[in-house]
């Protein structure tokens, strides 16, 4: 259960950092940089994501399908 | 022992851009420098008439440090006639300038100067140092706006990156 809090923070930390630095950048006339930057935070959140439903899928196959 | 690596890796991506933004900071200030010191060696040359052997070893005395030791290595090498200006100059420029935090634009400027120092009578010469001077006039506007724009943006930046990267590797 621990674990999974653990990633829930992470996420919303880079979320936080990620909206500082396109802030910043976007204040500093650099909007190309600042969309790039969320682009890249996104992604990298998207992989997080993507792991953690592959763990949800495993989970109900092994529930249902009785496989490991 | 996972904190004190969270806490090594802030501090050094902090210490990145307090770097860059240091050398933002300082290259407005060593262009002032050098145009002090053309200033210096106009005075010089026009109203003393000096050497320039002699007008680099009194730049050297009355400018800040980092410029100083340029000048006082192109006199000491001329003193002791190891080599003709030009190619002297050219070396100095090449061994110094990597150390400065001036940019390219200035490097090309002062070794374009250079190719005119004591090619020309005084009043040539002086039209020769005008025009380096509003040369580095229009470096120096430029760099002060770089350094307004990006000296915060910089800083603040990089003790994000540090950050992000920490949450990362959690």
């Amino acid at each position: 259960m621990y674990q999974e809090a653990a990633v829930l923070f992470q996420i919303a930390g880079i979320g936080i950092i990620v909206a500082m630095i396109h802030t910043i950048l976007k204040q500093m006339g650099k909007e190309e940089y600042a969309q790039f930057a969320s682009l890249i935070g996104f992604i990298i959140v998207l992989i997080f994501v993507v792991n953690s439903i592959s763990d949800f899928f495993q989970q109900i196959k092994s529930v249902f399908l009785f496989q490991g | 022992m996972k904190w004190i690596g969270a806490l090594l890796l802030l501090i050094a991506t902090t210490w990145v851009g307090f770097e860059l933004a240091n050398q933002l900071n300082n290259r407005p200030k060593q262009i002032r420098q050098l145009k002090n010191a053309l200033q210096i060696v106009e005075a010089e040359i026009v109203y003393s008439q000096a050497p320039l052997e002699e007008a680099f070893r009194i730049v050297a005395k009355q400018i800040p440090n980092p410029i100083a030791s340029f000048f006082q290595a192109i006199s000491q090498e001329l003193l002791q006639q190891t080599a003709d200006l030009p190619t002297i100059w050219e070396e100095e420029i090449a061994r110094f300038f990597p150390n400065l935090a001036l940019g390219n634009d200035e490097k090309e400027l002062m070794q374009q100067f250079g190719r005119t120092l004591g090619q020309h009578d005084i009043t040539q010469q002086k039209k020769h140092i005008q025009l380096a001077f509003t040369h580095l006039d229009r470096a120096l506007e430029e760099a002060q706006d770089n350094q307004q724009r990006y000296g915060r943006m910089v800083k603040s930046l990089g003790f994000l990156t540090g950050l992000f990267i920490v949450l990362l590797l959690l």
